[in-house]
């Protein structure tokens, strides 16, 4: 009887209406508003996104205060890449104790974004940075290092051509 | 309606000529209409905006306005309809795409299947009446129609309700026989359920209909509405609100939309009857079932939800005497159409697919009993009246 009943009177998709209309109805108030919003995406290209503070995006080798390599070419980074897209060769330098990288290569179209490199790393002088438009039209453009063409280890947007936030 | 004034032929073949343009034209609006609300409106109830961009964000003179209003940390204006040309270019691409014939398919049927399908959802609104009478009177300065009253239907026939049964029924042949010819596996699955499915569900839907029919004792869609409106006794009002879900349930499985959507069943079958089609001639499967959709509306807002007049079920001769609301207006009749086709987008947002045998159990064991009884408790009305 119970369930004759629940035949004849659809109470259920009376339910999921209800549900799916209030979502409809929230967010087609708000679709306008800035300071409301109900929706779950983002206006991306034109809208800088909001990045988790662990997002993965391209390795990058960091300075310390004086403006030195932090990096003592300790080759954990380069041992742990499953990938092994890390090559560093290492060398002195006048007046600082530990070695420094003379090569630093970076081939970032196999990198996988495991960010097991920073991790094991000791000496915090590498992290994943928080950029993610990483496409270009040439294979070169993904080799990255710290020595003359490729000469961008440090900074933040040496590759992303198709960057649609940053470039202007 | 009233006294019209005798017209020559030629007034009456002009007249149903420009009557006929202006629903094609309607019907060309509300249609795309009706798919952009699509994607907006499924978009809003799964918590998205839906479509909101034609290209990129640098093409065109919104996107760049678009562009500075976000960077000046403004939501921009019109940001919202910024996805209407879309459809534009749904329309450009259905044109442009090369038309596909497989080299297996029965050609003549296989071409003309699509138009079959196209034609015969056009055609039900030369019996749909959008008003009951003149909506205004060609000034006399006017060369060959001065005098002649502009009609909100095209032609007033007796048996309006059973033409319109007639041709509808046509569409399934458009289904059927494109799913045949193109001699492929999927289509052919689809087409197959889709005969079954679509001959099941019109025994209901009819039966439903029946229920105005029967309240009413006419076939004409003018004298049904009006009556219906008028001179119904309000006790039908329960009876027709019954009759109204049951044969908008049909609706839906006659124009195989969401959860009856088994001629496509794109999970399991491709895309179903039109697997092998392409170009333009998909694109007259793609518009036949939403003119279906608006077909299907028209008639629910007409025999159920009084049509031109203001309250739904038999309600309005309450407020029949009111100045303005108590009119019939083809306004009304056009909102609640629009309400309607509202209510199919959010349905398909929130039903999932029927197995086919369950689809095939709601029609014959619950909604054809269930309508036959509908149609004695009708009659039993009328008759106690």
């Amino acid at each position: 009887m119970r369930t004759f009943l629940k035949t004849l009177f659809p109470v259920d998709i009376f339910k999921g209406m209800k549900l799916t209309g209030t979502h409809f109805a929230k967010v087609f108030a708000t679709a306008n508003r800035r300071k409301v919003k109900l929706h779950v995406t983002e206006e991306y290209p034109e809208v800088p996104v909001k990045l988790a503070p662990r997002f993965r995006g391209r390795l990058t080798m960091l300075k310390d205060e004086q403006g030195e390599i932090k990096c003592v070419c300790c080759l954990a980074c380069e041992k742990i890449c499953p990938t092994q897209v890390i090559t560093i060769e290492s060398g002195k330098k006048e007046g600082r104790k530990t070695k420094i990288p003379t090569r630093y290569d970076f081939e970032m179209e196999r990198c996988i974004f495991c960010e097991f490199c920073v991790e094991s790393c000791g000496f915090d002088s590498i992290i994943l940075n928080h950029q993610f438009e990483l496409a270009a039209y040439n294979r070169e453009d993904f080799s990255i290092g710290m020595l003359g063409e490729s000469q961008n280890m440090f900074g933040l947007t040496p590759v992303g051509k198709f960057s649609y936030s940053d470039e202007d | 309606m009233n006294a019209t004034p005798e017209l020559t032929l030629l007034q009456t073949c002009l007249m149903a000529v420009i009557q006929a343009v202006c629903v094609v034209l309607f019907i060309f609006i509300i249609v795309p209409l009706t798919i952009y609300a699509e994607r907006k409106v499924l978009g809003h109830a799964q918590d998205r905006l839906g479509a909101t961009r034609i290209a990129g964000h640098r093409v065109g003179l919104t996107g760049w306005l678009n562009r500075g209003m976000w960077r000046m940390g403004k939501v921009p204006f019109l940001s919202y309809w910024r996805g209407l040309p879309m459809l534009v270019g749904d329309i450009a691409k259905l044109f442009l795409k090369e038309d596909i014939v497989p080299t297996k398919a029965d050609r003549a049927i296989f071409l003309v299947a699509p138009a079959l399908s196209l034609i015969a959802s056009v055609v039900v609104f030369a019996a749909v009446s959008f008003y009951p009478g003149a909506l205004f009177t060609f000034p006399k300065f006017v060369p060959v129609l001065g005098g002649v009253p502009f009609n909100g239907f095209i032609t007033d026939m007796n048996v309006g309700l059973l033409f319109i049964l007639g041709i509808a029924s046509v569409g399934v042949y458009g289904i059927v026989l494109g799913a045949w010819a193109s001699n492929s596996k999927y289509p052919l699955l689809g087409g197959l359920r889709s005969g079954a499915q679509i001959v099941s569900y019109e025994v209901p839907l009819t039966l439903s209909l029946l229920v105005p029919v029967v309240l009413t004792g006419t076939l004409n869609f003018n004298d049904m509405t009006r009556k219906l409106a008028l001179e119904t006794s309000p006790l039908a009002a329960p009876l027709m609100a019954v009759g109204f879900l049951v044969y908008f349930t049909c609706g839906f499985a006659e124009t195989n939309r969401m959860p009856f959507d088994m001629p496509e069943a794109e999970n399991e079958l491709v895309a179903g009857f039109h697997t092998e089609y392409s170009g333009m001639r998909f694109g007259f499967f793609y518009l036949a079932e939403y003119i279906n959709m608006v077909v299907v509306s028209a008639l629910a807002s007409a025999f159920f939800l009084g049509g031109p007049y203001l309250l739904p079920f038999g309600l309005h001769r309450f407020v029949q005497d009111w100045p303005v609301l108590g009119a019939p207006n083809a306004l009304w009749y056009v909102v609640k159409m629009i309400l309607l086709l509202f209510v199919f987008i959010w349905v398909r947002g929130t039903i999932p697919r029927y197995r086919y045998d369950q689809v095939m159990a709601v029609a014959w064991k619950y909604l054809i009993p269930f309508t036959l009884v509908l149609v004695v408790l009708a009659a039993a009305l009328r008759f106690a009246a």
